[in-house]
């Protein structure tokens, strides 16, 4: 409890923090006393694109700590079944035959994301083998296609603009998030992360093995698909606004864990947590280390990449 | 009254090879502990998932009256519990959790586990003598305490028929003795008449002899004995692990310092 404390003030430090860094100087009396400027930057810039920090990390750790125990595999990520690969072809189509604008990229993303998931399980439902190994293949082979078709993409897309266009939506950031932009896709998180939460005994029963959890009750080929597409629709959503994040999946629930010890149900909460706490902090960096605008993911690939590091020296101890 | 369990004219094949053929067994009333012997190959696992509902198969198997072929798992899970040689418990996740997994069929949806379930829980885990450890995390633990952990989850499932496959084959021998001494008072009850039974593979069959009641000996897919250790005279016996394990004595002893009961052991003869 008092981890989880203390991780929730930190992210409120960190929200905070968010809401005040960058480009145009912010200070509480200026927003008190109403000074438009001020004012105006903040509604429309800071306060949407902090909100999107909050939630869409926190809908990623969720998510993370889902595919993890579902997949029975520390190292599983969104990736394993396609969600991200199949966004980037979907953002990278709407870049090239619709508008570079935000709705459409957020709404092309999320259907690419949704559409590649739902291949990989619809593969996984015709094969006569339903395990999680192929999911995974399922995965895999739907990864492999997405990318294909990314690369396609991009060969037609024009190198001057809609070509860095792919390239800056696969780096991620938070920049240009506007409130009309997270509407639809917080809500989908802030209900999607509930009921994970609402389901996290069925969640635990899916990480035994197969056999063991047929044996307790649990229908696992109908639990595991809706268990993995709620985590889907939560990734599906927030890297719609956001462009490819790495590794806050990967990083939060190990956290989590690490922190709380056992798998318990505070351990899914705290993976959000540490979700938004490291999509935050690295947006703050983004944000504030350089002249221009970095994006978000090389903030978080750099946390990520020593953390795994660590894991696998650590790893052996046990 | 339907028999207790039945297995009628049971029969298995994977692509055409035949794993089990013809099996029939009934016992009538619960209260029994039954071991399957035989050698590696032989069919003791295909026989467990059989009852499982995991493996297609030709015949009936029933558990008082219930045919037990495609019941949905909440269902099947009321009847049976399945302990498997380790459980597959790969992600961190408290002793207790693990326990309290016993209730997942008796569990509405959304619904939580209450108070009187986690002390029922507490209650398994002292009773397999595993108390202290119900805060720890399940994957720190032996691979004996992991054992005492499921099985303590198997008694929560509160089912009639428990099914175990090969519970000794990672146990060192205080602990294979421990954990069938546990089993035998769960089927055996001392103070009520028991509902359950247990079904039991096992490799080694003096285990099978010192708890179970009866001992069910295949070979080649086939059941070739049914034993009964209680009456059935040492000779005949001695024949019928022969044809399995090869030349080999049955001795019986007794130690009055020890226990009235006589034990016996099995010697190969080379």
């Amino acid at each position: 409890m008092a981890i989880l404390t203390l991780a929730m003030a930190l992210t409120v430090i960190a929200f905070v923090s968010a809401l005040m860094t960058g480009k145009y100087p912010i200070s509480l009396s200026g927003l008190l006393s109403g000074e438009p400027m001020e004012v105006r930057t903040f509604t429309v810039l800071r306060l949407p694109r902090s909100l999107m920090g909050l939630i869409g990390g926190f809908g990623l750790g969720v998510a993370g700590f889902v595919y993890q125990t579902v997949f029975r595999n520390p190292l599983a990520s969104p990736d394993i079944i396609g969600v991200s690969s199949g966004a980037s072809a979907g953002a990278a189509f709407a870049i090239l035959f619709v508008s570079s604008a935000s709705p459409s990229t957020t709404g092309f993303a999320f259907l690419g994301g949704l559409l590649a998931v739902c291949l990989s399980l619809g593969l996984t439902a015709l094969s006569p083998v339903k395990e999680h190994a192929s999911i995974v293949l399922a995965g895999i082979a739907v990864h492999s296609l997405a990318q294909t078709f990314l690369m396609a993409l991009k060969l037609m897309a024009d190198p001057e603009k809609q070509l860095a266009s792919i390239e800056y939506w696969i780096m991620g950031s938070l920049s240009g998030v506007t409130a009309s932009k997270i509407r639809i896709p917080v809500l989908i998180i802030l209900v999607t992360s509930f009921t994970a939460f609402l389901l996290h005994r069925h969640i635990l029963a899916l990480s035994v093995r197969e056999d063991e959890a047929r044996m307790l009750g649990v229908s696992v080929q109908k639990t595991r698909f809706f268990v993995l597409l709620l985590a889907t629709l939560t990734v599906a959503a927030a890297i719609s606004v956001t462009g490819l994040i790495s590794f806050i999946g990967l990083l939060a629930p190990h956290i989590a864990r690490l922190l709380t010890g056992h798998n318990r149900q505070s351990a899914c909460v705290l993976s959000g947590i540490m979700g938004s706490l490291l999509l935050l902090t690295a947006d703050i960096f983004a944000k504030s280390l350089a002249t221009v605008e970095l994006p978000v993911s090389i903030f978080t690939s750099l946390l990520g990449a020593p953390f795994l590091i660590f894991l696998i020296l650590s790893e052996r101890r046990r | 009254m339907p028999e207790h369990f039945s297995i009628r004219d049971l029969s298995v094949s994977l692509s055409g090879t035949p794993i089990l053929e013809h099996i029939t067994y009934s016992v009538k009333e619960p209260g029994h502990m039954i071991a399957l012997l035989g050698p590696n190959g032989s069919g003791k696992t295909t026989l467990l998932r059989s009852i499982c509902g995991e493996l297609p198969y030709d015949g009936d198997i029933r558990l008082n009256g219930t045919d037990l072929s495609g019941l949905p798992p909440k269902k099947l899970a009321s009847h049976i519990s399945y302990v498997p040689q380790q459980s597959g418990i790969s992600i961190s996740m408290s002793v207790l959790d693990v326990v309290l997994m016993g209730f997942y069929s008796r569990l509405r949806l959304l619904a939580q586990p209450t108070g009187s379930m986690r002390e029922d829980a507490l209650r398994a885990l002292s009773l397999v003598g595993m108390a202290d450890f119900s805060d720890r995390d399940y994957l720190t633990l032996s691979g004996g305490e992991k054992q005492l952990v499921i099985l303590a989850r198997t008694l929560i499932e509160d089912t009639t028929l428990l099914l175990f496959d090969e519970p000794d084959s990672s146990l060192d021998l205080g602990n294979k003795y421990r954990m069938l001494r546990l089993i035998s008072q769960m089927v055996h009850k001392a103070d009520a008449p028991s509902k359950k039974s247990a079904l039991i593979c096992l490799h080694d069959p003096v285990l099978a002899l010192s708890f179970c009641d009866t001992l069910l000996l295949l070979k080649n897919s086939r059941l070739i004995h049914t034993l009964h250790p209680a009456g059935d005279p040492i000779s005949e016996m001695e024949q019928a692990f022969s044809e399995i394990y090869g030349p080999i004595r049955l001795i019986e002893f007794s130690d009055p310092q020890f226990s009235e009961q006589k034990r016996r052991i099995l010697l190969p003869m080379p």
